[in-house]
């Protein structure tokens, strides 16, 4: 047989009735937490996980993969249109998208967005079906080595991502370096400025951060000015994008496509830094940078791609090794468990269902949701049409709720309030807070990474570079730095010209 | 008029001394609260949901599972034991929170602060290396760990975890030296581990079970005084001369102090049939976990003699806050 006979099959487990239904009721639910700040898939999945427990495998994990896959179809929806990150992975579409927004382009940005996810989505699960085992042995090879030189590299792209001065977003990852050292050292255990605080000795909630610094700051400086922000009233021709939109978007799509698959292999946080690397690549590769913050529908069809894109590699683990490498996933794994499915090489020789029927659910889903999501485009943008006055509160409101229902942790409503405060003065003073927060994303990572390293090494620091990966990530740095430099040499050219110019114009954002 | 003024009075004083009466026999009167300090989808999570679910029948009420996650379990405790002890507020733990975490975080409970109710599972941990690695028994495992201190390096769950603390606590003992690698977790340190970035896994058994079975790794040895069935080749603690220094990963039920005792006995009763019932054997079992369905003073010497060892343990190798 094969792998199309395979696929066959699944398509029959996936095209039961019972299981189509329970596909659209994933996707339904994960849109919906998408779209709700403070809610991401995390919480769709592990709210909707005990009601699993009486499916049978398949069509449990059929369920909850469309909750992981579909709350990325959602999360534009409030970046877009409020400049409320609806889940981690749609931060950087808050920037351009909302800026589209206000320029009364939000039908445009949402319909891109979601044609974006569509096909980001589906390429990774072709990406899936076809390439799986081979993938999964490539990721083995990304130990801790390497993965700091991934985490090195990522940081050094988010030069690219800001818009802003080099010093000020050297000063934004710097605080973000430090805030990710808050909470309980790796190795040794010893509290790191939690001034005693058990509610913080895991770190700050990066979900409560992001909500602060995007979601509140941004209400906060509405409150300001409220006359500035008028209802905007939605015409149907203004919904659709234009053609010059469609020559725009094409190549990010394809371009974050990749980016996000690649990135699907990165433990953890793949979601996350995806989307700013797709930023950063579409602001660099752009023949107009200076639009880049300021409504550029590249910046939105690039990171709402990746985000989709990541999800089916990040499948790939988990089914091939029985190995969850994000959180979304671990519930998946959870959920197999339970019904006696372990995940891992046997799986396809045994649960052919489960996995055929899974993979082939995947298709039926982006469909759904695309069909689920570009009519919701038209009501969605009519949220704009609430004034201010009562849009605000309500929305912070749902903003606490979210978070507090993720961990039942009232300090992250606190963190939330003070991140909230952080950036609106962040703002004021007209730093970018973007950077700030991929900085306490790699952080995290980058210091386990290098610390777990150097134990293996035992304090052997040229063992950093002497694995395959490692050798191309830092290959990688080497050249983005020689060539920055070139130019540096090279003078300012036109282009930074146009750059510099649009800079000192910066709006506070 | 007096008569049904005094029968009146009557009444009403039999009332009151009755009501509290007719309230203790009824217990549960409400559904319970079961804390679970960890987020939906791990292992105690699933556990415990599985228990609780088992256990409603014999109580007659519903169980609500409320996960309260932060500062490594200790903010889910710390709610347990400051609830109102009337035994509708419980918490479903594994080890860490309540005989490890606190030796080094400041924990706003102490172990007499809780009643111990039942234990419900333990699970050993098992140590495995490629097919490669020059040893074939426990034995020779330990021996050559021993002629090359500091060489090899094990994954564990994070320093201070259940799975680095059960190791330590034998490897002391035993004068092996090894260099401990924090992982997120068991996934994490598998996937370091089979991609050749540690020597050796340490973690629970399911995960790894696939790959013992296709014959690409073998498992040494098992943190429990007896072998497990399922793992032949794993040397028990008893065969290498130190059968006290055991330390399993266990799910049990514990509530705040001061719950009425016939209470306790009540949700005992309960959490033990829901334990030795077949779904959570036909559960447990086939993942290399024992069904322990352990009494809640049995549950109570076994937490007090893990807390003072972990103790002793974590000041000898720097841990203690």
């Amino acid at each position: 047989m094969t792998t199309f006979d395979y696929l066959m099959g699944g398509f029959a487990v996936a095209t039961r009735p019972d299981n189509l239904l329970f596909c659209f009721i994933g996707c339904l639910w994960g849109t919906i937490v998408g779209v709700l700040p403070g809610l991401g898939p995390l919480a769709g999945l592990t709210l909707l996980l005990p009601l699993t427990y009486k499916l049978e495998p398949a069509s449990a994990v059929i369920m909850l993969s469309g909750i992981f896959y579909g709350a990325m179809y959602g999360g534009s929806t409030t970046s877009i249109l409020l400049r409320i990150p609806g889940e981690a992975a749609s931060i950087m579409t808050c920037i351009d998208g909302h800026a589209m927004a206000r320029q009364g382009r939000a039908g445009p940005a949402l319909v891109v967005a979601g044609v974006g996810s569509f096909i980001g989505g589906t390429m990774s699960v072709v990406g899936l079906t076809l390439f799986a085992p081979p993938l999964a042995q490539l990721m083995l090879k990304v130990g801790p080595a390497a993965e700091f030189a991934l985490m090195a590299l990522a940081l050094l792209v988010m030069g690219f991502v800001s818009s802003g001065p080099v010093l000020k977003t050297i000063a934004m990852v710097v605080l973000g370096l430090l805030i990710a050292t808050i909470g309980l050292d790796p190795l040794t255990g010893f509290p790191r400025f939690t001034f005693g605080r058990i509610e913080i000795s895991e770190g700050l909630s990066f979900v409560a951060m992001a909500l602060g610094l995007f979601g509140v700051s941004e209400i906060l400086l509405n409150m300001e000015d409220v006359l500035s922000v008028k209802p905007i009233r939605p015409t149907l021709a203004s919904l659709i994008p234009r053609a010059a939109d469609m020559r725009a978007s094409a190549p990010a799509i394809a371009r974050g496509t990749l980016i996000g698959f690649v990135f699907g292999f990165v433990p953890g946080i793949s979601h996350v830094v995806s989307t700013f690397a797709s930023y950063a690549v579409e602001r660099k590769l752009s023949r107009h940078p200076e639009e880049f913050g300021h409504g550029a529908i590249a910046g939105v069809a690039g990171p709402e791609t990746a985000n989709n894109a990541t999800t089916g590699s990040a499948m790939i683990p988990l089914l091939v090794l029985g190995i969850p490498a994000i959180p979304a996933t671990a519930i998946l794994l959870s959920a197999l468990m339970i019904h006696g499915v372990n995940p891992g090489p046997q799986l396809v020789s045994e649960h052919p269902q489960v996995f055929w029927g899974l993979i082939a659910s995947m298709y039926i889903g982006n469909l759904m949701l695309l069909a689920l999501n570009l009519p919701l485009v038209g009501l969605f943008v009519n949220l704009l049409r609430i004034p201010y006055a009562w849009l605000a509160p309500s929305v912070l409101l749902i903003c606490i709720v979210g978070i507090y229902s993720v961990n039942a942790n009232a300090a992250e409503i606190g963190i939330m309030a003070a991140f909230g405060l952080i950036g609106y003065m962040l703002r004021k003073l007209q730093f970018d807070c973007a950077p700030l927060l991929l900085a306490v994303v790699i952080g995290d990572r980058m210091e386990v990474a290098l610390r777990r390293a150097l134990i293996i090494s035992d304090g052997n620091w040229a063992a950093l570079a002497q694995d395959a990966f490692s050798r191309i990530f830092l290959g990688a740095i080497v050249v983005l730095v020689a060539l920055q430099c070139i130019a540096w040499r090279l003078g300012v050219r036109r282009k930074d010209l146009v750059e510099l110019k649009s800079t000192s114009e910066e709006n506070p954002t | 008029m007096s008569h049904s003024i005094r029968t009146a009075l009557l009444v009403v004083l039999l009332a009151t001394t009755c009501a509290p009466a007719a309230a203790q026999e009824k217990f549960p009167s409400r559904p319970l609260e079961v804390i679970v300090p960890t987020p939906p989808g791990g292992g105690t999570d699933i556990a415990i949901r599985l228990l609780a679910e088992l256990a409603e029948p014999a109580l007659g009420q519903k169980i609500v599972i409320v996960n309260k996650t932060g500062g490594g379990g200790l903010i889910g405790m710390a709610q347990v034991v400051q609830a109102k002890p009337d035994g509708h507020t419980l918490g479903g733990l594994w080890n860490a929170p309540l005989t490890m975490t606190p030796h080094m975080q400041p924990a706003p409970y102490k172990p007499t602060d809780y009643v111990a109710i039942s234990l419900a599972d333990s699970a050993p941990t098992v140590f495995c290396v490629k097919k490669e690695f020059p040893a074939n028994d426990g034995k020779e495992f330990i021996e050559h760990l021993k002629k090359n201190p500091g060489k090899f390096t094990y994954g564990n769950d994070g320093v201070g975890g259940t799975i680095h603390l059960s190791a330590e606590r034998i490897f002391s003992k035993l004068g092996v030296k090894t260099r401990p690698v924090p992982f997120g977790g068991a996934g994490e340190t598998l996937k370091n581990y089979l991609g050749g970035h540690v020597d050796i896994y340490g973690g629970s058994i399911t995960p790894i079970l696939p790959y013992i079975k296709d014959g690409s790794n073998k498992c040494l040895m098992v943190t429990s005084s007896e072998k497990l069935v399922s793992m032949p080749q794993a040397a028990s603690l008893s065969e290498l001369g130190v059968p006290d220094t055991g330390t399993a990963l266990w799910h049990g039920i514990v509530g705040p102090k001061g719950i009425p005792a016939e209470r306790v006995a009540i949700l005992e009763k309960a959490f033990r049939e829901a334990a030795r019932s077949d779904k959570f054997r036909q559960y447990m079992e086939p993942r290399g976990i024992k069904v322990e369905a352990a009494s809640g003073a049995d549950f109570r010497k076994l937490i007090d003699s893990e807390y003072a060892a972990m103790g002793d343990l974590m000041k000898s190798i720097g841990l203690t806050k």
